[in-house]
């Protein structure tokens, strides 16, 4: 038996990992797009205020995995799914161009959600999906503090990842200015209440918060970008974070059935059997995709099991929370999941 | 000596056992919880020592 599974956050290292210890006599290939390691996508929101983030944020190293006997097969790209042959093709691997799998789990993840009136200024704006982003922001922000310049950040959305990041930078002594189209912060995790609290949570941080934003698009001045909302503001650099949007690309040119996520059943399973899907990529058949680490964890390792043949029952979710990473606040009502 | 006890760890849900230690990032076997160190992180998620509850 050949499993493969495409995406190493964690669903698909769990998953691999998980299944190893399960089953020693299958081959068990992973191939990932990235180059570092299995890192923390959690710690991406400490990405500014902690030392020495690039190395402690990696959790597992590639070789790390392939001790365990799992194939690592890094900085490389699925390019289709044939599933008349139950093939994958791969491109920017120097070990082999296609694949044969007998199982094939799709753990691609999530992309960052760019608004449709935003996407003709991708050259204009940072996002905060993935190490290599957080690499790139935290490179331009060292070139303006080796100028003796405190960067002045603009940050659209005031959602989950948006006031992480906000915070973080302000923690961390930058200027911060978060632009929020709603009426109030994290208007879909949080109650009222609690939107108010974070909002004089990260007022008292210096963050500039302004609600009710209809941000329209971005200009380049010189080395400033440009802001145009109601009036228009400059900064050093804009980080964009209006929400996920999972990667179901190849899922969808494959002829698999999708909706917002990759379609599964209560066993984690695509519209072709021998496809799973699972984490920010996964719709359940109630419409949900769980895309926080613990149920993703838990489906993960639910998947070995079932693929191993020890679980019989469908996979249900387990009783989670979240809270978000913002210096110094603590929501004082349950977050709505 | 009482009983070794268990540490999940709340934001993925990773279970730290006193009796199996942890071996990938080097905590030996019947290491209690206080004697981990501080700056010790989820082996699964990166997350805090101070993430993890006790389990009942």
């Amino acid at each position: 038996m050949h499993v493969i599974i495409i995406g190493s956050g964690i669903a698909g290292v769990s998953f691999a990992e998980k299944y190893r210890s399960l089953s020693k006599e299958s081959k068990i290939t992973l191939i990932t797009r990235e180059n570092d390691g299995y890192y923390s996508r959690p710690l991406l929101s400490r990405g500014f205020s902690m030392n020495g983030i690039e190395q402690s944020i990696i959790l597992k190293t590639f070789d790390k995995l392939r001790a365990s006997d799992i194939n690592i097969i890094s900085g490389a790209v699925i390019t289709a799914i044939n599933r008349s042959d139950n093939t994958v093709s791969i491109s920017g691997s120097s070990q082999e161009n296609s694949m044969h799998y007998d199982k094939l789990i799709l753990a691609t993840g999530s992309s960052a959600f760019i608004p449709p009136p935003f996407r003709p200024y991708n050259e204009l704006f940072f996002c905060l999906n993935s190490l290599v982003d957080l690499k790139a922001l935290r490179k331009f922000r060292l070139g303006l503090l080796n100028q003796n310049r405190q960067p002045d950040w603009a940050i659209i959305g005031g959602g989950l990842i948006g006031c992480e990041v906000a915070s973080d930078l302000a923690f961390s002594g930058d200027k911060v200015t978060l632009f929020h189209a709603m009426d109030r912060l994290m208007e879909r995790q949080l109650v009222a209440e609690d939107s108010d609290l974070l909002l004089e949570v990260l007022q008292n941080s210096g963050v500039k918060v302004l609600l009710n934003q209809d941000v329209q698009g971005f200009a380049k001045q010189e080395d400033k970008v440009s802001v145009k909302a109601g009036v228009t503001a400059e900064f050093d650099a804009l980080i964009v974070a209006c929400g996920f949007k999972p990667r179901t690309e190849l899922a969808e040119l494959a002829g698999l059935e999708v909706g917002r996520g990759i379609k599964v059943n209560q066993f984690m399973q695509t519209s072709d059997e021998a496809i799973f899907a699972l984490g920010d990529v996964a719709e359940l058949p109630n419409g949900k995709l769980y895309a926080f680490i613990l149920p993703i964890r838990n489906q993960a390792l639910w998947l070995a099991g079932f693929i191993a043949g020890h679980e019989q029952q469908g996979w249900t979710p387990p009783v989670f929370t979240t809270r978000a990473k913002v210096h110094g606040f603590e929501a004082v009502h349950p977050y709505n999941i | 000596m009482s009983e070794y006890r268990k540490y999940q760890c709340s934001v993925c849900g990773h279970i730290y056992d006193e009796a199996e230690g942890d071996e990938e990032t080097g905590i030996a076997p019947g290491t209690r919880w206080e004697d981990i160190p501080d700056d010790w992180r989820c082996p699964e998620c990166g997350a805090e020592k101070s993430e993890y509850s006790l389990m009942l």
